[in-house]
């Protein structure tokens, strides 16, 4: 190819890159999704309302600005035992920063009978809601168990972590991010 | 169930990471397949890809710790936790690459016949990313009516993982069937150019861009100037080879 023909068509593909950057460019700051529900980081946490086993009923609006984890699990799941007892130690720890911990069982996947015993097992000290009907897996799209959102003061989610068990670090970082 | 939720359910994190390994293993096939061509030493090949991969791996967490100190300075052991979010993307390439560098140049590898007979491996591994980003979700598009748009997040959507899947499934093919060329170093710049070039074009329609500077999309500078960069590499390589004719 001759030169002056190649380094046209460099100065072409810049050009027209140049052009795209400034057509595509979101000016409204509509790209982010903070106003949407969907249980993607980035999206704001969808709405859950669920008993617990007293019989109160908890929505994840009544956290609204404070840091929420929520955290998807279910009895007979080895990695999501394996990651209780971190759980309630970083739970313990950081409840007074404005942490707050929603162990939501998957209870129509789960024995219900087999919570409360699990519950007093693993000295588990924060709100357990029970998803008698599946309502709150399939809001956020549970795949695999345990799932964690890490939710904001401003409800939208910033990290989510599928598979566990979390380990004290990831647990402890994720939380000083939503703390904040 | 359509064929898109049934792909995403199978491959739903952290089974996205088989595909990546998948596609890496392909990707190796190739290259191992073009070290003859390029004259590069097959062993030498699988030992830099080795060091490469291992130098991703172990940067990307030490990194991320050291970022994170506080919260490994509590809990050590999480240093060798099986979770893969503990861990730098970037800072793992970035090691990543100096270790290849440096073992590169101590077994004195031909620094660009190599990135040539590498070349297949980025370009199928980048098909792995894709096809990882369509399972879970991520890299997003924005919201649109076309009538291709995808359901996903709570819109109808640009399916940007499937344009990035198509962009780089091309790239492979443009790269495989390119004739052997003298000039080394011309199919990893190539596959470079068409990389961010694709970058650019489909980022514009992205739902989840970093913005900076009122609105311009990150990743789009950064690609443009990696095609700028990658002109410029084309035509020094060009006037080099001139002058040693």
């Amino acid at each position: 190819m001759q030169p002056i023909l190649r380094r046209s068509l460099y100065a072409i593909a810049l050009l027209a890159g140049l052009v795209w950057i400034f057509a595509s460019a979101d000016k409204t700051n509509s790209a982010t999704a903070g106003h949407i529900p969907a249980p993607q980081k980035g999206f704001l946490a969808p709405e859950f309302k669920l008993d617990t086993f007293d019989g109160q009923t908890v929505a994840l609006t009544d956290y609204r600005g404070t840091a929420v984890l929520v955290n998807l699990w279910a009895t007979w799941c080895p990695p999501c035992r394996a990651e209780m007892p971190t759980l309630e130690k970083v739970y313990e720890e950081y409840k007074d920063q404005g942490l707050v911990v929603l162990g939501v069982d998957a209870t129509n996947q789960d024995n219900p009978d087999a919570i409360a015993p699990f519950e007093k097992q693993y000295h588990i000290t924060f709100p357990i809601l029970l998803d008698t009907n599946g309502e709150a897996s399939t809001l956020y799209e549970l795949r695999s168990l345990p799932t964690s959102f890490f939710v904001g003061r401003d409800g939208v989610i910033r990290e989510v972590v599928v598979g566990g068990p979390m380990s004290e670090a990831l647990l402890r970082t994720n939380i000083e991010e939503i703390i904040k | 169930m359509n064929g898109l939720s049934f792909f995403q359910n199978v491959f739903a994190p952290p089974r996205d990471l088989i595909l990546i390994v998948l596609a890496a293993w392909l990707g190796l096939t190739l290259s191992e397949r073009r070290a003859t061509r390029h004259r590069v030493n097959l062993d030498s090949l699988s030992n830099i890809l080795l060091v490469g991969v291992s130098g991703f791996i172990l940067g990307g967490r030490i990194l991320y710790a050291l970022e994170n100190l506080a919260s490994f300075a509590q809990s050590p052991s999480s240093i060798f936790s099986i979770n893969t979010s503990l861990f730098d993307p970037w800072g793992g390439l970035a090691i990543a690459a100096l270790s290849a560098l440096a073992y590169g140049q101590h077994i004195h590898l031909p620094f660009w016949k190599s990135l040539d007979a590498l070349t297949p491996f980025f370009a199928a591994l980048a098909i792995g990313i894709a096809c990882s980003h369509l399972a879970a979700g991520t890299a997003f598009g924005k919201e649109t009516n076309v009538p291709w748009a995808i359901d996903q997040w709570g819109a109808l959507r640009h399916p940007t993982q499937i344009y990035e899947i198509i962009a780089s499934l091309l790239i492979l093919a443009l790269i495989l069937i390119q004739k052997p060329n003298p000039t080394a170093g011309y199919e990893f710049l190539l596959f470079v150019a068409l990389t961010s070039a694709s970058r650019l074009l489909i980022e514009g329609l992205r739902g989840d861009s970093t913005l900076i500077l009122g609105g311009l999309r990150a990743a789009q500078i950064t690609a443009w100037f990696i095609l700028f960069a990658t002109f410029i590499g084309w035509e020094y390589k060009i006037r080099q080879e001139h002058r040693e004719e």
